[in-house]
């Protein structure tokens, strides 16, 4: 037994003396082109994962409808991540090692996207182009150049949603705002962005409290913001947890004058809590920008699947795969770094403006093949990335109606940055 | 090809740590009876004292002393026995179920801690870079996770001997006799709660030292490691491998963990891409069939307990 174990840690030893230096990644495109996504498709997020998921297929059908990747159709392959970072960290590098996926997506809670980040993506030197994990942590190792350059969001960050809930806020005359928000990176920078924004404007935050997720009741909290007597109520949850507070909320004589956090903007919730309590509520979320793009994806999602495209997370996961197959056929080769290079010229500033669907993928397709550049106009409007892999965006101010989920208006992309720089 | 060993050496990671985290649940449920429902605890514990010991500074926390590796291995050793002992001396007085539920709740007070200490854990945004040791020597590519499977291969090694040891002397014996029947224990003049407590901190400090490794390997410890599912796995690993029996320990942590992702891998596998998000119900359907049928047919696990623990009686036969 020793003499087994001795010999087998030696033979470990000459691994690891001969992989120095070894690459594990060879770049060589083989056929079929794939793209690996993790998503909490089962547990608390999975009513919000599955539309997106969906969205990501929808994606890889028109790529390869207009021309796939360098003459290879993409294969898309969807892992669970059960929302748990040892599972997601798992999945994702069976996905990266084994499968052989040349760009990794999917990514709805930071909390697993950030050790995929960390522990799969940089030192696989694997582009991950996150739909929504929206953490501020993630700008800042950009900033420190922690991420090499391999992390995108194809969701605007936390930053420019609270601006979209503050002017949401602001435009119904609301002075005094109690907030319950879900205690995770998400939640408390909303909380803490949104409560900074009002207080300049001179509106009222007497209370914000925070909550842990997957609770039975959330008496407590509801409580806590009753008795600091606010005339709107702003719940930053997601459909199951959201759903649970605003019927306690209402039951217990709570206001109907809600504001909605977009992972709220879904029939399921609205269902839930019945649409007759939330006539006066309004949400926000990531807009698109112009309509034309957009119509055309929302269109295609209705055909293919019968729902709306328009829940949360659905169309920047839609756009993190355009964008991936797009830049996989900018690029020289598919090793991430050409990938990662070529994502920034996705959106090329004097580009062959080029929109969501078949025909359009083709469009850029063909230019690409010609050698000219491209201006990706995607399911989220302007696909643009910043020096740290963010996009910033348009908002749009929902509401609910008896028919469902309305839009009643947008905030442009530039109303969004002077209330921001306004603020500074 | 290269990439599939990649993957298996990162898998042998995960599972030695599982392996030996359950380890230390090994002794306190498998010799010891000791209900601990709150195994993720300590993992955590483990994990955010080696992270605060260890990551490189930041303006805005007041831990990451950005020491080295081996000083936050051992300051992770260090907190966790300190926990498990204020932990312990509270609770160990009670009987199981009992107990099940104080461990549970100081797991879930853990867990909140971690989530709300923020200037010390980072809240919500987690620590992140957590260092792995010779990671200058082994570069970020194949190499660095080979290196790290040999120090958790070395660190399971040692946790499994020493407590191999302990199983068999006559210490393991009275806490297998506590186990068994307490009152025959009391009636030979044993003293059960001070038995119990040093079961119950040695096999926490186990745990603590795993979440260590965890915390290393992943460079990344959040709020969300450690909810309870976690003990709900290492649980599952102890069942099905066999409690009271240390290489059950590690091969339930090996079957678990293989059969947890490994029906993912497999389900995505063999199902058209449309199919992919519904099938992840299944992989949850799996992992749940896995659970009763070990149960059904394999009540005392793939390996089970030995009836004979002491070296001398074995010879003797």
């Amino acid at each position: 037994m020793k003499k087994y174990l001795l010999r087998l840690l030696s033979m470990i030893c000459m691994m690891i003396g001969s992989g120095i230096g070894i690459q594990v990644h060879a770049a060589a495109p083989a056929c079929p082109v794939k793209i690996g996504v993790t998503l909490p498709l089962t547990g608390s997020l999975a009513p919000i994962a599955r539309a997106m998921a969906d969205g990501a297929e929808l994606a890889v059908e028109h790529a390869n409808a207009g021309g796939g990747v360098k003459g290879c159709p993409i294969q898309l392959i969807t892992r669970d991540d059960q929302n748990q970072p040892n599972v997601g960290v798992d999945a994702a590098k069976y996905l990266v090692d084994v499968e052989g996926v040349a760009v990794l997506s999917g990514g709805l809670s930071s909390g697993v996207a950030l050790p995929v980040l960390t522990t799969v993506a940089v030192p696989g030197r694997i582009p991950y182009l996150a739909c929504c994990a929206t953490a501020a942590t993630f700008t800042t190792l950009a900033e420190e150049g922690k991420t090499n350059g391999l992390f995108f969001h194809l969701m605007a960050s936390v930053k420019t949603q609270a601006a979209g809930a503050a002017m949401a806020a602001l435009e119904q005359g609301y002075q005094r705002i109690g907030i319950i928000y879900m205690n995770t990176d998400l939640g408390t920078g909303m909380s803490r962005n949104f409560t900074k924004i009002m207080e300049s404007k001179g509106v009222e935050v007497p209370i914000a409290v925070p909550y842990n997720e997957n609770q039975a009741s959330y008496r407590a909290e509801i409580n806590k913001v009753l008795a600091s007597k606010p005339d709107a109520v702003f719940f930053i949850a997601f459909v199951q947890d959201g759903a649970t507070m605003t019927r306690e909320w209402l039951s217990f004589g709570g206001t109907q004058n809600i504001i909605l956090h977009n992972g709220l903007r879904s029939i399921e919730y609205v269902n839930a809590v019945g649409a007759k309590h939330l006539a006066k509520a309004v949400g926000f979320d990531n807009a698109p920008a112009s309509g034309e793009t957009v119509n055309a994806f929302l269109k295609s999602y209705k055909e293919k699947f019968g729902r709306e495209g328009s829940g949360p997370g659905i169309a920047p996961q839609y756009d993190a795969i355009m964008v991936a197959a797009l830049a996989m056929n900018i690029a020289e080769d598919l090793s991430g770094t050409s990938i990662r290079d070529a994502v920034r010229k996705v959106h090329a500033e004097e580009g062959v403006v080029t929109g969501t669907g078949p025909d359009e993928y083709k469009k850029a397709f063909e230019a690409i093949a010609r050698g000219e550049d491209i201006r990706y106009m995607g399911a989220t409007g302007s696909v643009e990335f910043d020096q740290n892999g963010d996009v910033t965006g348009p908002i749009l101010v929902w509401n609910v109606t008896e028919n469902g989920l309305g839009v009643v208006h947008g905030y442009t992309q530039d109303e969004i940055a002077d209330l921001l720089r306004e603020i500074q | 090809m290269s990439g599939t060993i990649s993957y298996l050496i990162f898998f042998g990671v995960m599972v030695l740590i599982f392996g030996i985290a359950t380890l230390g649940l090994n002794l306190q449920w498998g010799f010891t009876g000791l209900f601990n429902a709150g195994v993720v605890g300590f993992y955590a514990v483990g994990a955010y004292a080696f992270g605060i010991l260890t990551a490189p500074p930041r303006p805005e926390l007041i831990g990451n002393f950005g020491l080295p590796w081996i000083i936050g291995i051992a300051g992770a050793i260090v907190v966790s026995a300190l926990a498990a002992v204020i932990i312990g001396m509270a609770t160990i007085g009670l009987r199981g179920d009992y107990l099940a539920i104080a461990t549970f709740g100081t797991a879930v007070a853990i867990q909140l801690f971690a989530l709300n200490l923020e200037p010390l854990t980072g809240g919500t945004n987690g620590l992140a870079f957590i260092p792995r040791p010779f990671e200058s020597l082994l570069g970020d590519g194949f190499s660095r996770d080979l290196g790290y499977l040999l120090v958790v291969a070395l660190s399971a090694l040692v946790a499994y001997t020493g407590l191999e040891r302990l199983a068999r002397s006559p210490w393991g014996r009275v806490l297998r006799s506590l186990r068994d029947d307490e009152v025959a224990a009391i009636a030979l003049g044993k003293d059960t709660i001070r038995f119990r407590l040093q079961a119950f901190v040695i096999g926490a400090t186990v745990t603590g030292f795993a979440g260590a490794l965890y915390a290393s390997f992943v460079g990344f410890v959040s709020p969300f490691d450690f909810l309870p599912i976690v003990t709900f796995q290492l649980w599952a690993m102890l069942i099905v491998g066999g409690s009271g029996n240390n290489r059950g320990a590690l091969l339930g942590a090996l079957v678990v963990w293989l059969f947890w992702t490994g029906s993912g891998a497999l389900i995505f596998k063999l199902l058209p891409s449309g199919l992919h998000t519904q099938a992840a119900a299944i992989q949850s359907i799996l992992i749940g069939l896995l659970l009763v049928l070990s149960l059904l047919f394999r009540p005392a696990g793939i390996l089970g307990e030995e009836s004979v623990v002491s070296r001398h009686l074995k010879n003797s036969r």
